[in-house]
């Protein structure tokens, strides 16, 4: 199938620079560390008071350290932005196949890059330092494995939006750090969400960004129950439509300006 | 020679005025942006008191002052930081042929004005950390009056590192991965106390990339958190000190530089 071809090349071509992303991964391992270095600080002598245990934290940041990778540090824009800005999206637009689709193929072909190159390694340096957490019910994986799956496309339906933004704006750095700033304040990188205060812990659980960070984890560490998973494939099909939408305006708009 | 700096940097920010509208939304969005992170930590603070014995205000002053410094120092020296492309396109080559020293012309290229906004929440922290701390009656004359020496001491410590790292480009020809590990993830170390860390990360800040100096060191003494006096001294020295030694480090390199012959 075409966008399987697609998938295949865009993991290859990720694969030349397989040296310095080896190098990024230490960094972004000492980010890990440093993050639960301060949340030991935090909690020591606290523990009681928290729904997580320290080591527990450690496990929380390993795995979101991990999936960051996949989900949130994903090209700006899924690349869309370049394209309109040299104009090399009219052909993208002109090809035989759905627009969407392309886009996103192309990610997910560097996001399978990313999983096995920065996610599986970085995890396995955190693991080491901080212990690896296993699930008690064997179902766990299987719903952890369906989470992940649709963070994943939230996190490329996201960044897609942010990308056909600039068919109007041409600029997207603000929408993309804006995305970005979400996607790690209140998707639950630094601390999971159901730790916010109140009023806020409750409506950052309710929004699609803590669909892409905190719920795999928490459903990995049996921290929330796998019906989390409705609530992720309610805003996927939510967004699903908004994306198809603004493409099909976007597609106007390029006919309008006549190419 | 500081006569010729004001020229080329007056030169460099009318160019930049030229495209206000611009500027002033990229300094208010980083601004907002940054101040998250902030808001993240007030509410994790909020909920569990301290982190290791200092709390909200103080670690704020911590924080404040890190992004005051790294801000500066992006604010100041975006050419050094950016300093790859001047080796991979060989436009370093340029540079030599003034009668200038190279050093110079790359600090007065331009400044990256947009970063200001990084500084301009790092102050907003600072003055909200302060008053928090008056109302606990522990803001001192010597605290507020050794703040501009933190804040110089930490934009010498970063110049320090960005230029060393810099530097090491005129061997590997890349920058980006090595900057993460000298700059970024230090910076944000930086933002807490530094006593959180494990032994080995808590020696690197204190020697090869010394964030510890710029802010935890003599807050250590300010803060009455069991540090003495002669620790208000120290910080600005290893500051200088590291400055010095990453100059002399750069004259080095730049004289084992060979052009891509591009």
């Amino acid at each position: 199938m075409v966008y399987w071809e697609i998938i295949r090349k865009s993991y290859r071509q990720n694969l030349q620079y397989r040296l310095s992303h080896l190098i990024s991964n230490g960094a972004s391992a000492i980010f890990g560390l440093i993050y639960i270095a301060i949340w030991f600080g935090v909690m020591s002598g606290k523990e009681g008071t928290s729904p997580y245990a320290m080591r527990e934290m450690g496990h929380y940041l390993t795995f979101t350290q991990c999936t960051l990778w996949i989900t949130t540090f994903l090209t700006p824009g899924l690349g869309i932005s370049n394209s309109v800005r040299t104009g090399a999206v009219s052909f993208d637009l002109m090809r035989p196949v759905n627009y969407f689709l392309y886009v996103i193929s192309h990610e997910i072909g560097r996001i399978a890059y990313n999983l096995l190159h920065r996610s599986v390694p970085i995890g396995i340096t955190l693991s080491l330092l901080v212990g690896l957490a296993l699930p008690a019910n064997p179902a766990t994986f299987v719903w952890t494995l369906l989470s992940l799956a649709l963070a994943v496309y939230l996190g490329l339906l996201l960044f897609y939006l942010v990308g056909i933004s600039s068919f109007w704006t041409t600029e997207i750095r603000w929408a993309h750090q804006t995305i970005v700033a979400m996607m790690l304040g209140l998707g639950g990188q630094m601390i999971p969400v159901n730790l916010l205060p109140d009023m806020l812990g409750k409506i950052a659980a309710a929004l699609p960004f803590a669909c892409i960070l905190y719920d795999p984890a928490a459903i990995y560490m049996e921290k929330i129950p796998p019906t989390a998973i409705g609530l992720q494939a309610g805003w996927a099909l939510v967004l699903t439509a908004a994306a198809l939408t603004v493409t099909r305006l976007a597609r106007q708009k390029v006919e309008i300006q006549g190419g | 020679m500081f006569f010729l700096y004001r020229k080329l940097l007056a030169a460099s920010i009318r160019a930049q005025m030229q495209y206000k509208l611009n500027f002033i939304a990229t300094a208010v969005t980083t601004a907002m942006l940054s101040s998250i992170d902030f808001l993240i930590l007030s509410a994790i603070l909020h909920r569990f008191d301290h982190v290791k014995g200092w709390n909200l205000y103080e670690v704020g002053l911590l924080y404040g002052l890190a992004s005051i410094a790294v801000s500066l120092y992006r604010v100041l020296a975006p050419e050094i930081h950016d300093f790859e492309r001047y080796i991979v396109f060989g436009e370093l080559d340029q540079l030599l042929t003034r009668p200038v020293s190279p050093l110079l012309l790359l600090l007065t290229r331009n400044l990256e004005l947009s970063r200001i906004g990084g500084a301009v929440q790092g102050l907003v922290i600072l003055i909200v950390s302060l008053g928090g701390l008056a109302g606990q009656g522990r803001v001192t004359w010597l605290l507020l009056s050794y703040l501009p020496i933190a804040v110089l001491t930490g934009l010498m410590i970063f110049f320090a590192i960005g230029l060393a790292t810099a530097t090491t480009a005129f061997w590997t020809g890349q920058l980006k991965e090595l900057q993460t590990f000298t700059i970024f993830a230090p910076a944000t170390a930086a933002n807490f106390p530094i006593s959180l860390y494990p032994g080995w990360l808590k020696l690197l800040f204190y020697s090869v990339v010394p964030v510890a100096f710029l802010n935890y060191v003599p807050m250590l003494y300010l803060l009455d958190k069991g540090g003495a006096w002669p620790l208000l001294l120290v910080a600005p020295l290893v500051g200088g000190v590291f400055c010095w030694l990453s100059i002399r480090f750069w004259q080095f390199g730049i004289r084992h530089y060979h052009s891509t012959g591009s």
